[in-house]
């Protein structure tokens, strides 16, 4: 208490650096946080102590004490109350600076750990409202300070844009409205940024915010989503693209709907609101963007009525001034160079009685004196704009000038431009003078045109022509206003028209008004319109067609040596580009003035100094001998012109003369191109036939092949020949089992027999026994008899197979009937085998001893049965085969008379080629030999 | 310019592939030999059909350069589909598309349709990719494949034309979320009224919202 009561500057310190040590030490959350509250309520008073001292204890507490939102909370409303420069306090500019500078340093420190802001952006995530809102404010600030550094971090730090997107979609107004505070400041001049931000879709988050907040009555929330929406647009090519790709443009026209207000119904908010609504339009438009993405966006424009809407507002009443002349500026460049957009402009008409056009209200508003000078400005641009590559619009406006067409009973355009080139104020006479020069750009005709005009004067009088009119007027030394407005009317009017030139050169007082003006010694205040006074001359020069005896560009120039000198008139004629305004009206079209003393150039007019300073320096500088030369040149030139005319002829002849052989050659090739068809034509008949002789034949070869049961021609027939084979080969190998189990059964026998021998020397089955041993016997010669017709069967099979192989017709037949016949023989082998089976069982039956032994022989016997059985099915099966083979071959050989018929129709002839065909393929020549055999 | 959906594509792989030619071509129908390095992003945009639907693509083309990394980073959350671009005359930029695709997939949202595009197919002769290597590379993570030229607009349509159809098939099938527009799909405004209606109540809030 006593520290306290001694000062509190020194107290302040220590309490800080108390509290600071609390935090750093104390293991309770509820210490720390009552530390950091004290810190936050002293941060304001004691700005720099805290900042110096608690910041890394406060960003320690940011990183440690997620968990809790208070503690988090009271952190950050500490650093953002050292980092932010309050704007509310009044103070003196070196103390804010002072303070500004504090900020700074700060911010500096903070960032100077990149770490720190990636963890502040981490902590936005945070849903808790005491942690997002002062982290929003804390970043916010951050940007304020130190914007391009942190844009940097944020940049690379993964989906950082887009977690601050976020914000936007929060439901809490107050972190929504601050998060659009935050992405302005984030958006500021970073392209990159511009485009995230872009991309996640803001332009839609915005424009529902924007529409939900009532538009232009909406509050501050909509102004500053406007700025936000310019940031996003302005000088950015690519959101600009996207903007209108997106139909954003659409969109804007609802902006302009306004309601039927009363008088006073503006309040400054909306002023506001619709001078930057009004603004982003311009930025859409803009003369600076590529002319390809201005000319669609003012497309669109049209299309979706956004120009119309506009049209609206510039003609409606009680529209405060300023509103109204950002409205015919952004109207001015939605039409700029847009022959659609234009049109349209010169069809509106002011809802007034009898309805006018709106040109013609606006030009009266130019002319008017009492109008405010920055809507002069503003109607003059949009007249320049509508006239810009408008050579419609631009005959338009002369037209109301000429004899013929003029309208006594209304106000035109033209009148009104004439009015204000002869009033009483300057300011009047230099717009109507530009706007005058615009209706003339580039179009030559217009330039004719103009010379036309003549104005009546006071009564009595002749008429007067419009040029005549300006020279006197030039003449008659008016304000330099004035004046550089002429100057500039007539620069533009006669160059590029020798017409013209000589209408000016035609009036005698204007040359040696326009010496006198460049050769005198004048202040500095004239040495403009003695530039521009040597423009003009120069123009005469340059432009000269030497009609007039006494104005040949010789003479002219011969004066300029003796009246001025070329040295001085070039440095004259120099004045004009040296001049402070004029780099300032070259950068762009719009003319924007700050005192109207400033309004002397013209955007155009300084394209036209540029382009014809340097022709007019070189034509001034050119000596007579120069020229001399030239005309020789010149001469040279048409000499060799005229050789160049009698080749032109002589190759005119041979190009006639060649025109003609080409079309003879066209109609020959025409005819050649013919007959090459028809050669083809017929080549291609021919390789028809051959096509289909080649088929035939073919298909004969086949059928052929078939015919001698060469089964070679026919896969599907080799297949089963191989099967036959194959089933040929079991029959053999079974064959041979069935011998050798035969062999088997005689061993046995022959085994029974000795037993039975044996057997015989008991007395009582002995005679049975002699009796079976006959029997025996005679099975042995039964099975050897069995034997000798298998080892035919198999030597017949042999043939058979090497028949098959061989091949032949006849022999199929053959080949059958032996198999037949060896089916038979099969028979009856099986029934004999059978029925000696029978009789040796009836042995073993009276025959006890011998039982067992039998048996066994019975059972070999029984497999050898079922093998037997066996091949007698595959035998079988074969046959089967064979017939439908057979059957094959028959339809085949059917076949083969019906093609040979068919062939014999066909002629002769063919026969002849087939045959020779045949001898060049060797593999067919048998077949072929056949075929005649068969003939 | 009613669309029935509106997605968002981006165009990845390393610098010099021909990412911008080939927006070019597809927006502008033209080649333009000699470009300019793409700084930061670029936007294209057109209006194309699928299933006699009108779809309005948003392309965002990126910077192939390494410093450009980070900020084109940013562009994979909102992205409906990538076409990840290859040079077939550069192997580099082949051997390079593991690493895009492995930070497409950590930055994008799963259902990220990608198309693998190897790009300059006119240039045969100076092939140094094979086109089966391109196929397999596809086959084996899951993409889909073609070989393009930006220069004489072969496949270019199909390219883009093709990774709209994958996505909405995947409509079709209910795999994207087509009211989260952080999927980088978007229903068009009278396909937003007539949903509302069938969604009852609730739906004409957002329909009012959508219509303006």
């Amino acid at each position: 208490m006593g520290g306290q009561s001694a000062g509190t500057q020194p107290s302040g310190v220590e309490t800080i650096q108390k509290l600071c040590d609390r935090v750093a030490s104390s293991t309770l959350l509820e210490d720390r946080r009552d530390a950091v509250r004290a810190l936050k309520s002293l941060s304001k008073k004691y700005r720099m102590e805290v900042g110096s001292q608690a910041m890394e204890h406060l960003v320690r507490i940011l990183q440690s004490d997620r968990s809790d939102s208070e503690i988090l909370g009271y952190a950050l409303d500490t650093l953002y109350n050292i980092i932010c420069n309050e704007e509310e306090e009044e103070q003196d500019d070196g103390q804010r600076r002072q303070e500004d500078d504090v900020g700074v340093q700060f911010a500096d420190k903070f960032i100077q750990d990149q770490e720190n802001v990636t963890l502040l952006l981490s902590l936005l995530e945070e849903f808790d409202f005491h942690v997002r809102w002062p982290g929003v404010k804390l970043l916010t600030a951050l940007l304020k300070c130190q914007c391009a550094q942190v844009q940097g971090i944020i940049l690379i730090s993964p989906m950082g844009v887009s977690r601050l997107m976020d914000l936007l979609a929060d439901s809490r107004e107050v972190i929504r409205n601050d998060g659009l505070l935050l992405l302005q400041q984030l958006t500021k001049g970073n392209a990159a940024i511009q485009k995230i931000v872009a991309f996640e879709n803001a332009f839609e988050r915005l424009l529902d915010i924007i529409t939900e907040e009532g538009t232009s009555d909406g509050g501050i929330v909509v102004e500053d989503c406007l700025l936000l929406l310019l940031n996003l647009l302005k000088n950015n090519s690519s959101n600009q693209n996207f903007f209108k790709e997106g139909s954003f443009i659409q969109r804007m026209k609802q902006w302009f709907q306004l309601g039927e207000e009363s008088g006073g119904g503006w309040s400054a908010q909306k002023v506001t609101n619709l001078h930057l609504m009004l603004q982003l339009v311009r930025v859409m438009v803009s003369p600076v963007n590529s002319p390809g993405a201005t000319a669609s966006c003012q497309k669109s424009m049209f299309q979706c009525g956004l120009l119309q809407q506009l049209c609206t507002i510039l003609m409606a009443t009680g529209v405060p001034a300023d509103i109204l002349t950002e409205t015919i500026n952004t109207v001015s460049e939605v039409i700029r160079g847009s022959q659609v957009n234009q049109d349209y402009f010169a069809s509106v008409n002011a809802p007034s009685n009898p309805p006018r056009p709106a040109i013609v209200v606006l030009l009266m508003s130019m002319v008017n004196e009492r109008q405010p000078f920055v809507l002069r400005c503003a109607v003059l641009y949009c007249f320049q704009c509508f006239l810009y590559k408008n050579h419609k619009g631009q005959a338009e406006i002369v037209s109301t000038l000429l004899p013929s067409t003029i309208d006594a009973q209304s106000i035109s355009a033209g009148q009104l431009l004439c009015g204000g080139l002869f009033s009483a104020d300057s300011l009047s006479n230099w717009c109507a003078s530009v706007a005058l020069a615009h209706a003339l750009h580039d179009n030559s005709n217009q330039k004719e045109q103009l010379l036309r005009v003549q104005l009546a004067t006071s009564l009595g009088k002749p008429p007067i022509s419009l040029l005549q009119q300006c020279t006197n007027i030039l003449s008659q030394g008016s304000k330099v206003q004035t004046r550089v407005g002429l100057l500039m009317l007539l620069c533009t009017w006669i160059s590029n028209c020798p017409i013209a030139v000589t209408h000016f050169l035609h009036n005698q007082e204007n040359v040696p008004f326009l010496t006198a003006q460049i050769s005198e010694n004048l202040g500095e205040d004239e040495r403009l319109v003695q530039g521009l006074c040597a423009l003009l001359l120069g123009i005469c020069i340059y432009y000269n067609d030497n009609s007039l005896e006494n104005y040949t560009k010789e003479k002219l120039k011969q004066l300029i040596e003796k009246r001025i000198g070329k040295e001085n008139f070039v440095e004259k004629l120099g004045f004009i580009t040296k001049h402070e305004l004029y780099s300032r009206a070259a950068q762009k079209p719009q003319p924007t003035f700050s005192t109207p003393e400033h309004m002397l150039f013209d955007h155009e007019f300084t394209k036209l100094v540029k382009e014809l300073e340097g022709v007019i320096t070189k034509a001034v500088h050119k000596s007579s001998e120069e020229e001399k030369k030239e005309e020789e040149v010149k001469k040279t030139l048409e000499q060799h012109d005229s050789i160049v005319t009698q080749y032109k002829e002589l190759i005119r002849e041979q190009d006639a003369q060649i025109t003609e052989l080409k079309e003879q050659v066209s109609a020959l090739v025409c005819q050649k191109e013919q007959m090459d068809n028809t050669i083809t034509q017929q080549q291609s008949q021919i390789q028809q036939h051959k096509d289909q002789y080649n088929i035939l034949k073919l298909k004969l070869g086949k059928d052929g092949a078939v015919s001698q049961a060469d089964v070679q021609v026919n896969g599907v027939q080799l297949e089963e020949l191989t099967a036959l084979r194959l089933e040929l080969e079991e029959l053999r190998t079974q064959h041979t089992l069935l011998q050798t189990q035969l062999t088997e059964k005689d061993t046995l026998i022959n085994s029974l027999k000795a037993e039975a021998a044996q057997s015989a020397e008991r007395p009582a089955p002995a005679s049975e026994n002699t009796e079976l041993l006959k029997e025996v016997e005679s099975l042995r010669v039964q099975v050897q008899s069995q034997q000798d017709e298998i080892s035919q069967l198999q030597s017949e099979r042999q043939e058979l197979q090497r028949r098959t192989q061989t091949v032949s017709g006849s022999s199929s037949d053959g080949e059958s009937a032996k198999l037949r016949e060896l089916e038979k023989r099969l028979t009856t082998q099986t029934t004999e085998t059978h029925r000696l089976q029978e009789e040796l069982r009836t042995h073993s039956e009276s025959r006890t001893q011998l039982e067992k032994e039998l048996a066994a022989a019975n059972s070999t016997v029984v497999i050898l049965q079922t093998e037997k059985t066996k091949l007698q099915q595959e035998v079988g099966e074969s046959k089967k085969e064979q017939d439908d083979l057979l059957m094959l071959l028959a339809d085949q050989d059917q076949k083969i008379l019906f093609l040979k018929q068919k062939l014999k129709d066909l002629g002769e002839p063919i026969e002849d080629e087939d045959d020779l065909d045949a001898r060049d393929q060797s593999d067919e020549e048998d077949d072929d030999e056949e075929e005649e055999d068969d003939e | 310019m009613a669309y029935a959906y509106l997605f968002k594509y981006i165009i990845i792989g390393d610098t010099g592939v021909g990412k911008s030619c080939l927006l070019l071509q597809f927006t502008d129908k033209r080649f333009q030999p000699v470009h300019d390095l793409t700084i930061g992003v670029e936007f294209g945009a057109r209006m194309i059909t699928i299933d006699g639907k009108q779809i309005k693509l948003q392309i965002w083309d990126t910077a192939g350069q390494e410093s450009f990394r980070s900020i084109t980073r940013s562009y994979y959350r909102g992205a409906a589909g990538a076409l990840l671009v290859y040079d077939i005359t550069r192997r580099d930029t082949f051997n390079h598309l593991t690493t895009w695709l492995e930070d497409a997939r950590q930055h994008s949202n799963s259902n990220m349709v990608i198309m693998l595009i190897g790009n300059k197919s006119d240039l045969e002769s100076r092939r140094e990719v094979k086109k089966e290597e391109g196929e397999a590379f596809a086959r084996e993570h899951g993409l889909i494949f073609m070989e393009t030229s930006a220069k004489t607009a072969s496949n270019v349509e199909e390219a883009f034309i093709n990774t709209a159809k994958e996505i909405y098939e995947k409509i079709q099938e209910g795999v994207f979320d087509i009211n989260n527009e952080a999927n980088g799909i978007k229903i068009g405004p009278q396909h937003a009224a007539t949903n509302s209606t069938l969604s009852g109540g609730q739906g004409g809030q957002q329909a009012g919202g959508g219509c303006c």
